[in-house]
């Protein structure tokens, strides 16, 4: 284990058993900390054990595709009941000047659709639900 | 001379033109939306007018708030800075009407060189080569199709009212023709209320270099120099450097040149930036340069110009604005040593670029000789989700390109930024890349290779981080312990740190 010293507000200094030191800069509440070390940015959240960046499809994650921000609806290609393959872009939303696709992580059928071209949709809100 | 300037910005433009105001003893006026009542170009301002809610439609980009806020605050000139109203000619002749002086060029020239159309007839008819491509009458689908089978794919279909990236889609066969004229049309009737598309050949994997010139009132005419900007992902540039490393001095004269005559074909004003595309496929000595388009502002990347050369591009815009002659004139602009420029933007690139929001726990600029940061946030500011997420601007600048780059990257390292996600360590990813120190990197380069740079970070964080993690963990329970108890009183401001009150915790 490494000597840890906070040296200032969210700034730690780490020495590793060789002597030779790291700055880690740290902040958040509990449950939601984030680091920073040499340009690399950690957050842990107490939900985070398996990373949504992990890459992997998720056969039995949530069935449900949501608005990863508060945007607006560009287009919306999918239809309930039409099958769809992993990488099917199903919906565009525009947020922040950037049209953003957002596509199946999964094989799978179109259950239901909850927006229409040029609604305002908030974080998290239910777009898609699939089966 | 300008007395009140009123800025219609935000962010770190809207800092750095007040910054050249306060050395140029202008008074200024900032403009802000509900979302930015405490952002800090509103604190630095003389003074600062509410325009409106937090939606840009709603204040920044609103033509009659800013004029309302011009009449309130008595201003007798606008900075548009970038983005926003800055290439809205109805905005700048609004301006002109109400007699308040627009720093920048007429409402004509930027209605005309926003026109991609009109742009390039005013070149082809200047002697400055264009992009290969077809201006098709036919505006239908159909039309637009054909026009691509004319040019041939690969094309691109750009909107005449787009810029900046916008309205672009790339068509490889003529069976994806109509998919994406539909897209690119859909994308210029939401962005730019013009939904008129024309095509252009794509060049195989060309550079994007760009001129910085500036007109006077005085039928002064200079360039400083050129930018290279090809690392672009989706056409959003990425990192930009001066000089650029494809340049040599014959190709470096036949451009600037070029882009003075551009200047002076639309009768451009104050400064202004003209796009080249760069095609280097036939070997060094032979590349053929065409113009792209002609950026009627300030250009986020104008501080490596400023670096480069040793000027004041904000200052002099103001000067020029005022009616006074160019405070600088051919001769005596020199390029000198070199300097590039990181956008440092609020994104996960592990999530193809997504935009975040959210509050910035912590943040911390580097100090460090030969950086320059032009940022618009501070720690404890709020990220909105309303607007570019574009946070800071690092600019190293050093005798050579290598010893820049360097520079830039122990920058970045050293610039901590807490509570959202960023793009630092794609940053980073990108400027240690081979073909990026060989100066090899061309436009399409991100968009092929760019999500090798855009990997996650480890699932697990290093063990000397986990500690530090813990640790903090264990400070912030005693805090809220102690807190509890009542040993000490927490104010009610984010971001405030009670331990310099805690002698006795100290390590």
């Amino acid at each position: 284990m490494g000597k840890v010293t906070r040296v200032g507000p969210g700034v730690y200094r780490v020495e590793h058993d060789g002597g030779r030191q790291e700055i880690v800069y740290v902040a958040g509440p509990r449950g939601s900390t984030w680091a920073f070390w040499n340009g690399e940015i950690f957050h842990e959240t107490a939900t985070s054990a398996p990373s949504e960046h992990s890459g992997q499809a998720r056969p039995m994650g949530p069935r449900t595709l949501s608005s990863p921000m508060p945007a607006t609806i560009i287009k919306v290609m999918a239809t309930p009941g039409s099958p769809i393959k992993r990488g099917d872009t199903l919906l565009v939303v525009e947020a922040m000047k950037m049209e953003l696709p957002i596509a199946a992580e999964y094989d799978g059928t179109v259950k239901a659709v909850h927006c229409r071209e040029g609604d305002l949709v908030q974080a998290g809100q239910t777009l898609i639900e699939l089966e | 001379m300008i007395k009140r300037l009123l800025i219609a910005n935000r962010g770190e433009v809207a800092l750095r033109v007040i910054r050249a105001c306060r050395e140029l003893g202008v008074e200024t006026v900032a403009v802000y939306s509900e979302a930015d009542v405490r952002a800090p170009h509103v604190s630095a301002a003389d003074r600062a007018v509410a325009i409106g809610a937090a939606p840009a439609v709603d204040s920044y980009l609103s033509t009659a708030r800013i004029l309302e806020a011009v009449d309130t605050s008595g201003a007798d000139a606008v900075h548009p800075g970038y983005g926003f109203l800055s290439e809205n000619a109805s905005f700048a002749a609004a301006c002109e009407q109400a007699g308040i002086v627009f720093v920048g060029p007429p409402s004509s020239v930027i209605a005309q060189m926003g026109s991609k159309i009109a742009a390039r007839r005013v070149m082809q008819t200047a002697g400055v080569p264009s992009v290969p491509g077809d201006v098709p009458h036919d505006q239908s689908d159909d039309g637009v199709r054909r026009a691509v089978e004319r040019v041939g794919p690969p094309v691109l279909i750009k909107a005449s009212g787009g810029g900046g990236g916008r309205g672009i889609s790339r068509v490889d066969q003529i069976d994806g023709a109509i998919a994406a004229i539909q897209g690119a049309r859909r994308e210029a009737t939401a962005s730019f209320g013009d939904g008129t598309l024309y095509v252009e050949k794509l060049l195989v994997k060309p550079h994007h270099v760009e001129v910085q010139i500036f007109a006077d009132n005085h039928d002064h005419v200079v360039h400083l120099w050129e930018r290279e900007c090809s690392a672009q992902r989706r056409h959003q540039k990425v990192i930009e450097e001066s000089p650029s490393p494809i340049m040599t001095p014959r190709l470096r004269a036949r451009m600037t040149d070029a882009a003075v005559q551009a200047a002076r074909a639309c009768g451009y004003r104050n400064a202004g930036t003209v796009e080249f595309l760069v095609d280097t496929s036939m070997g060094r000595g032979a590349e053929r340069f065409y113009f792209l388009e002609m950026n009627t502002r300030l250009q986020v990347e104008h501080p490596i110009t400023e670096q480069v050369t040793g000027l004041d591009i904000v200052r002099a815009q103001i000067l020029v604005a005022s009616n006074e002659p160019l405070p600088w004139l051919a001769p005596s602009i020199s390029q000198r040593g070199h300097a590039i420029e990181a956008r440092v933007y609020a994104e996960d690139p592990a999530q193809g670029f997504l935009p975040q929001a959210g509050r910035l726990l912590l943040y911390r600029e580097p100090r460090i000789p030969g950086i320059r940061i032009d940022s618009g946030v501070e720690e404890g500011s709020d990220v909105p989700v309303h607007y570019d997420a574009l946070l800071a601007k690092v600019i190293a600048t050093a005798s050579t390109r290598d010893e820049a780059i360097t520079r830039l990257v122990c920058a970045l390292r050293a610039f901590p930024i807490l509570g959202v996600r960023t793009n630092v360590s794609f940053l980073l990813r990108l400027l240690e890349h081979p073909r990026f120190r060989a100066g090899d990197v061309d436009t399409t380069f991100l968009d092929t290779e760019g999500h090798t740079l855009a990997a996650s970070p480890p699932e697990q964080p290093p063990a000397f981080v986990r500690e530090a993690l813990a640790a903090y963990v264990v400070d912030a329970d005693q805090l809220t312990a102690a807190t509890a108890s009542g040993a000490i009183q927490p104010k009610a401001v984010a971001g405030f740190d009670p331990w310099e009150r805690l002698g006795t915790w100290g390590k």
